[in-house]
């Protein structure tokens, strides 16, 4: 699909899933796009997790390869795949049309401003059961989707995970619900690696 | 780190992925068009990582690279030792650079012999260690054998040697900076088992160490450069078919359509 095409197909409620790294992502994506990081092995089975089989889809890789293989995985798997973005982010900046960042914050920023976030966890409730970064709520990322409204975001939600996938994700799909999201990179790897205080059970 | 060689059996030829789980990036190292470029970047995508770099050991003259394509897809730098001939632009560096990829290093090691050009890289995992883990050789070392020096073409405006000439310069190489680095260092080359890149000798194992590359390959078991240019002479297998025009379209002088499926 040109540039074009996806952007009118956005208008009428298609979902870009944007198949890249969640750094690349954060720096600069699609507006309205999904972060949903692409490989081969699981992909159907994340996305069946996460959205509505009838969400009409446009799948954005960089490179194009990505894209393509992606929307056929898809489609064979049964779901709405409209096609895949032509020319990537590149193709599309050049038509004018709209990009936009997801903020991050690391570790140590989430640390040292607690106060200034509502921290959601993004991970698996056993994985949060298991330990969490204190007050934090949360929001599983096969949850995320459906739930996504409900969010509290006054203060600013600050979206963690145990590295950045499931993050990433859940804090696209906030935005794309209008809420304000932040995402922390590193993960519970990085909170953990340093030493910082853990809260366990379900909070 | 994560380290994946990719093995390309029609040609026993290997390339490699050197890459950081949590910077999320890779560089690929010696790619072929045999597998072609979409099979690096959905590999590397598979394991949750984008191409940064792509690097030659050197110009290679027994199979076509996509080097030059996976760069341009991926919108990453082409790496080339500067002594390389190429027609087209490339990214040069030199002997003793260092490109990070999250806590990976990769040290370039100036390794000619082979060609005037050739670049060894050895990897460094600091998230487990500061002393080098593995070394890609390319063709200057294979397991069991070494690249032969008599595959030049288009470029011998930089070598002023002859084959014999080379090949005492691959020796001196071979002892004097592979061997030199620690024995635990493994070994990983570009070819293995019945490439002509290389010698009769060539295992079909597709890794080794230095410490038992040193002890023993046989070429480098010869007293001095002299009789180990005599063994490989000796040694060698056929010339590959078509080298001079897959040498050609790797050093930009060929248009892809001209190598009419030379070397895939």
């Amino acid at each position: 699909m040109t540039p074009a095409e996806v952007r009118a197909a956005q208008q009428e409620g298609a979902a870009v899933l944007d198949l890249r790294t969640p750094h690349p992502f954060a720096a600069e994506h699609l507006e309205g796009a999904l972060s949903v990081q692409f490989n081969r092995a699981d992909l159907v089975d994340r996305v069946e997790l996460v959205f509505p089989e009838d969400l009409p889809m446009i799948m954005h890789g960089e490179p194009e390869a990505i894209g393509k293989v992606a929307a056929k995985l898809l489609s064979d798997a049964g779901f709405n795949v409209l096609g895949h973005l032509e020319g990537g982010l590149k193709a599309w900046k050049e038509e004018g049309l709209p990009v936009v960042q997801l903020p991050t914050l690391d570790v140590d920023e989430l640390k040292d401003r607690m106060g200034e976030f509502t921290v959601v966890d993004a991970r698996d409730p056993f994985e949060f059961k298991y330990g969490h970064v204190p007050g934090s709520g949360i929001l599983s990322w096969t949850e995320a989707w459906y739930e996504a409204d409900k969010a509290e975001d006054d203060p600013p939600i600050a979206v963690i995970c145990g590295d950045e996938i499931r993050s990433v994700l859940v804090a696209s799909i906030l935005v794309r619900k209008g809420k304000k999201a932040e995402l922390v990179t590193g993960g519970m790897v990085d909170w953990v690696e340093r030493d910082y205080p853990i809260e366990k059970g379900m909070g | 780190m994560i380290f994946k060689q990719f093995r390309y059996e029609p040609l026993n030829q290997a390339s490699y992925l050197v890459g950081c789980p949590k910077a999320k990036e890779a560089f690929i190292i010696d790619p072929i068009e045999g597998l072609g470029a979409d099979f690096y970047v959905l590999e590397a995508a598979d394991l949750g990582l984008a191409i940064t770099g792509v690097f030659e050991t050197h110009v290679h003259a027994d199979y076509v690279s996509c080097a030059r394509e996976l760069a341009e897809m991926n919108g990453c730098p082409h790496y080339l030792h500067e002594n390389a001939p190429t027609t087209y632009p490339y990214t040069s560096f030199k002997d003793g650079d260092v490109f990070t990829v999250g806590q990976v290093d990769m040290t370039c090691l100036f390794t000619p012999g082979h060609t005037p050009e050739h670049t060894s890289y050895l990897i460094t995992d600091k998230s487990r260690s500061d002393e080098p883990w593995a070394v890609l050789t390319g063709d200057c070392l294979f397991v069991g054998d070494v690249g032969r020096p008599d595959l030049l073409v288009g470029d011998q405006a930089l070598d002023v040697m002859d084959e014999g000439e080379r090949a005492q310069t691959q020796f001196t190489t071979i002892r004097d900076i592979l061997f030199a680095l620690p024995e635990h260092v493994e070994v990983y080359p570009n070819h293995y088992g019945g490439s002509l890149c290389g010698g009769v000798n060539m295992s079909g194992k597709n890794s080794s160490t230095i410490y038992y590359e040193n002890k023993y390959n046989l070429a480098m078991q010869k007293a001095d450069a002299a009789e180990f240019a005599e063994f490989v002479r000796d040694t060698a297998k056929p010339l590959p078919d078509d080298y001079e025009k897959i040498k050609s379209y790797n050093l930009g002088l060929l248009e892809k359509e001209e190598l009419k499926g030379a070397g895939v």
